[in-house]
């Protein structure tokens, strides 16, 4: 029985995502019918990038464990690899460290499969923080060094830290009267977080006038910041079924959600304009770059998982 | 056999690799309908013959060696025979009649991949050609060069590296050309840009 209502509650968020998707499809087609132009083919590409993002979360969400966190680990790994690859604060000598930062991630999922917290905890911010500077001190190249120490701890914790709270989210003990579960938590989190970017992106076209931060990123403005805010605490209100939450926690959430989405959207992209790119790479279609998509994630996955686990455990 | 082992590795193995570490191979479609071709790239990495090797089709991974110079490759007897072998190279020395081994490839309808550096550069660097992939095209006349540009390898597997590091990298391939210049100069200077047009291409 308890089973049975645990998987009610997963499968009708998977219709919600499935009906999400369809009507966004929909709609761009006929859009497309009525007035083609290059603004729809865009929306549409990236329509397609999301089926393939719903996917993989909801497959991961479903299936047992072990994938999803090899999952979460994959794109973990391709995330770092990309702005390793980016990056133009690495040295050319730092390749050998990278290889041993790279080591972090299955170490990371590890401990977040085997639900071990404090390594968890710990691994990156204060082992890798430790270890990199020391393997950099060993290969002894002294000119900018001070510069790599700090970059290469810092693509570990926004790229490997932040996403594998996700998949720790999994690995939470159960709660009485929850059913839903850590795989609950987690279509709550990653699909508030994407409806948050398509709310801020549609308030903003609708009714944006006042530019945020127009030296980072010119299409945020307060109108669609604010519009996408509300309608994420709405959305997070709608769904709160999937949270152990109390009314005023689900809404606290989805303030949180949107708020961290954000904050994690711009320094993104503020990174990018310092390297000098618009996206950070084609790995998916229309999204450019699989760091693009995880970037409003890869704040709110960690104070997500902090907000529930402080209350809820 | 050999056919066998090149496929095992170049197919199921490399693909596999070359995806963790993040390479990523454009247009396979260029080798579609060719017979007989000598690649021509730039050269940063040991990475790029694993690459350039395991975008060919099954059809053609047999009859397609890569040109290694013996200097370096034929050092070792050991060396060589794991180059020939797993491969599939063909290896000059720099100074004698060294053309002589790849025209007796070409002769047999077999394909090169030829790297006219000569020799990794350092990452993200392109050096001078050196004149022999003129004077191979001038001699045939009918087979076509197939340009492309590789970009990233040199961060992966660098010169004097054991260690491959994943970072994206990407081998544009371009489309089977016919040389069209007179002299060998001339030649050397069409398959330069052509490699290079490739450089800036979606």
């Amino acid at each position: 029985m308890q089973y049975f209502k645990d998987l009610t509650e997963i499968q009708q968020m998977i219709l919600v995502i499935l009906g999400v998707l369809v009507f966004a499809t929909t709609l761009f087609w006929i859009w497309k019918k009525m007035k083609p132009g290059p603004q729809v083919d865009e929306l549409m590409t990236r329509t397609k990038s999301w089926w393939i993002m719903a996917g993989i979360f909801t497959t991961a969400a479903v299936v047992h464990p072990a994938i999803s966190f090899i999952a979460f680990g994959l794109l973990s790994f391709a995330a770092l690899r990309e702005i390793a690859s980016i990056s133009k604060n690495a040295r050319l000598e730092d390749r050998s460290i990278i290889f041993w930062a790279y080591l972090a991630v299955p170490l990371q999922y590890g401990f977040a499969y085997m639900g071990w917290f404090v390594p968890f905890l710990i691994l990156i911010p204060v082992g890798m923080f430790t270890f990199i500077p020391f393997l950099l001190v060993l290969k002894g190249h002294t000119q900018d060094i001070a510069r790599s120490m700090s970059v290469i701890p810092t693509h570990l914790m926004l790229t490997v830290f932040s996403i594998s709270h996700l998949a720790y989210l999994l690995s939470l003990p159960e709660l009485p009267h929850f059913n839903a579960g850590g795989r609950g938590l987690l279509l709550f989190v990653v699909f508030l977080t994407e409806m948050n970017d398509v709310f801020q992106f549609t308030w903003g076209k609708l009714l944006g006038r006042h530019k945020i931060i127009e030296k980072i990123s010119p299409n945020k403005t307060w109108e669609g910041f604010i519009g996408g805010l509300l309608s994420t605490i709405v959305a997070a209100y709608l769904l709160r079924f999937l949270t152990p939450f109390t009314t005023i926690q689900a809404l606290g959430s989805g303030l949180l959600i949107a708020c961290m989405g954000f904050v994690g959207d711009i320094i993104v992209s503020a990174i990018k304009r310092d390297f000098g790119l618009k996206d950070t790479g084609t790995a998916i279609k229309g999204h450019g770059g699989i760091l693009d998509r995880i970037d409003s994630l890869a704040l709110s996955a960690p104070f997500f998982f902090y907000y529930v686990y402080l209350i809820c455990y | 056999m050999k056919l066998v082992l090149l496929i095992f590795i170049y197919k199921l193995v490399m693909p596999v690799l070359l995806k963790i570490v993040g390479v990523r191979i454009r247009n396979k479609g260029a080798y579609h309908g060719q017979k007989q071709f000598i690649v021509v790239a730039n050269h940063n990495s040991h990475v790029d013959t694993m690459a350039l090797l395991s975008s060919l089709p099954i059809r053609l991974l047999i009859k397609t060696h890569p040109v290694a110079t013996a200097t370096y490759f034929g050092k070792k007897k050991w060396l060589a025979f794991i180059s020939n072998l797993f491969v599939n190279t063909v290896l000059i020395k720099q100074k004698d009649n060294a053309l002589q081994l790849l025209e007796q490839k070409l002769k047999k309808g077999h394909s090169l991949v030829f790297f006219p550096e000569g020799t990794r550069g350092k990452p993200g660097e392109m050096q001078a050609f050196r004149s022999g992939i003129g004077v191979l095209l001038k001699a045939f006349p009918h087979i076509p060069f197939i340009p492309v540009w590789i970009e990233g390898t040199g961060k992966i597997l660098p010169k004097g590296s054991f260690l491959p590091v994943p970072f994206e990298a990407e081998v544009k391939i371009g489309a089977a050309t016919l040389a069209k210049g007179v002299s060998v100069e001339e030649i050397v200077v069409e398959v330069q840009t052509a490699i290079l047009a490739l450089r800036g291409r979606e």
